[in-house]
């Protein structure tokens, strides 16, 4: 900044020029700090740029952010995708991949009963697992009305028996309103 | 560093030049990238309904005037599907529909657009409860009806045709009216 004005009124936005360390008051080391008359060894970092793109990258994460959290997926199973589909709910996650049966994490049961049996049937184990799960659920929220939602995470080859037998014993462990876990799709036209 | 001059501040006066602290504002800015970047959910997922309830969640009050309702039964064949409207027992209309599947995205995924158009046109049509849900509770019946050896994929894509039809809910969410689905989907265990 140069310490007269440029015209004889003050101007009140500054010439643009350099800034850094031209506003110390001694002149013998202002002289030396900024150069000198020689090139000046002192670099000014571009921090404008540089706040702007945190800037574009705070408001980009602001706007995916999301406080539900991130939904717990099975490593093996990979999901369908579809589009008329329903936001995510806080629920008991059944996971079925391709012989086994788990519910939240901890297996409960596989389904090569069925697959041999070649018929709909209940699996014992996941049954007991969720009557438990709602229960503990009754007994933690006397007086409230259990939704009896559950979402299954059900690998896109497995088969429809299979499917259609889980969904079965968890309807009959309490859980009637079944929800397929899938990828969201695009909406189109 | 950025500062605001006004090349006043000369005569013992007080300047007026202010300079502006970047270095906690790019702090301040860093630290809440970070928080986001940990917290970010990069997976986009969702449900897909079907409810054992049928005909629906159970009420205080009983039943007064049980009336069978009509039904779509979808019957996923090898090489058609068959939409049966049914009043009980009772078949009111058939209707075959192509089975023509078209791949959409590159995981293996598959859509059924013809089903999904005529599903939308036998709602609009034969379809009990289309009026908002604030005014009507009941959904439309959907029972599907599939080979025990269908891929779930498959099973996922048939169910997506029968949500296609979308009707009002001013209740679901406050403030604003969202689409929820026409139908309720249960599978046929038969």
């Amino acid at each position: 900044m140069s310490e007269k004005p440029l015209s004889r009124f003050v101007q009140p936005i500054a010439q643009p020029g350099r800034r850094l360390l031209h506003h110390i008051p001694l002149r013998f080391v202002r002289k030396k700090v900024s150069g000198g008359g020689q090139r000046s060894v002192n670099q000014e970092i571009p921090l404008i740029p540089f706040i702007d793109f945190l800037l574009c990258i705070v408001l980009f994460l602001l706007a995916s952010f999301s406080a539900s959290g991130e939904l717990p997926i099975d490593k093996n199973v990979k999901l369908p995708n579809a589009e008329n589909v329903l936001d995510m709910t806080d629920a008991p996650m059944v996971a079925v991949t391709g012989t086994q049966i788990l519910v939240d994490g901890t297996p409960a049961g596989n389904t090569r009963a069925i697959v041999e049996a070649n018929r709909l049937q209940r699996v014992d184990e996941l049954f007991n697992v969720l009557k438990n799960k709602r229960e503990l659920w009754k007994q933690l929220n006397p007086g409230k009305e259990f939704s009896g939602i559950v979402v299954l995470q059900v690998d896109r080859k497995v088969e429809a028996l299979v499917v259609k037998s889980v969904f079965q014993t968890a309807a009959f462990a309490g859980y009637p309103n079944v929800s397929f876990m899938v990828g969201r799709l695009g909406q189109q036209g | 560093m950025a500062g605001i001059d006004t090349g006043g501040g000369h005569g013992g006066k007080r300047s007026t030049n202010h300079e502006i602290p970047l270095i906690p504002f790019i702090d301040f800015l860093l630290c809440l990238v970070a928080f986001l970047l940990v917290t970010a959910v990069w997976s986009q997922m969702a449900r897909i309904n079907a409810d054992a309830r049928v005909p629906g969640p159970p009420k205080d009050e009983p039943p007064e005037d049980v009336k069978k309702e009509k039904q779509l039964n979808v019957e996923m064949k090898e090489t058609k599907f068959v939409l049966i409207w049914k009043e009980g027992n009772t078949v009111v209309n058939t209707i075959e529909v192509e089975k023509k599947a078209v791949p959409v995205g590159n995981e293996g995924d598959i859509r059924y657009p013809d089903l999904a158009k005529k599903i939308v046109e036998e709602w609009t049509q034969n379809g009990s409860h289309r009026g908002d849900l604030k005014d009507d509770k009941k959904t439309d019946q959907a029972i599907l009806h599939t080979d025990n050896s269908t891929p779930f994929s498959d099973v996922v894509a048939v169910i997506d045709a029968i949500y296609t039809p979308k009707r009002d809910c001013s209740i679901c969410e406050r403030g604003k009216s969202v689409k929820l689905p026409g139908f309720n989907v249960t599978f046929s265990v038969n």
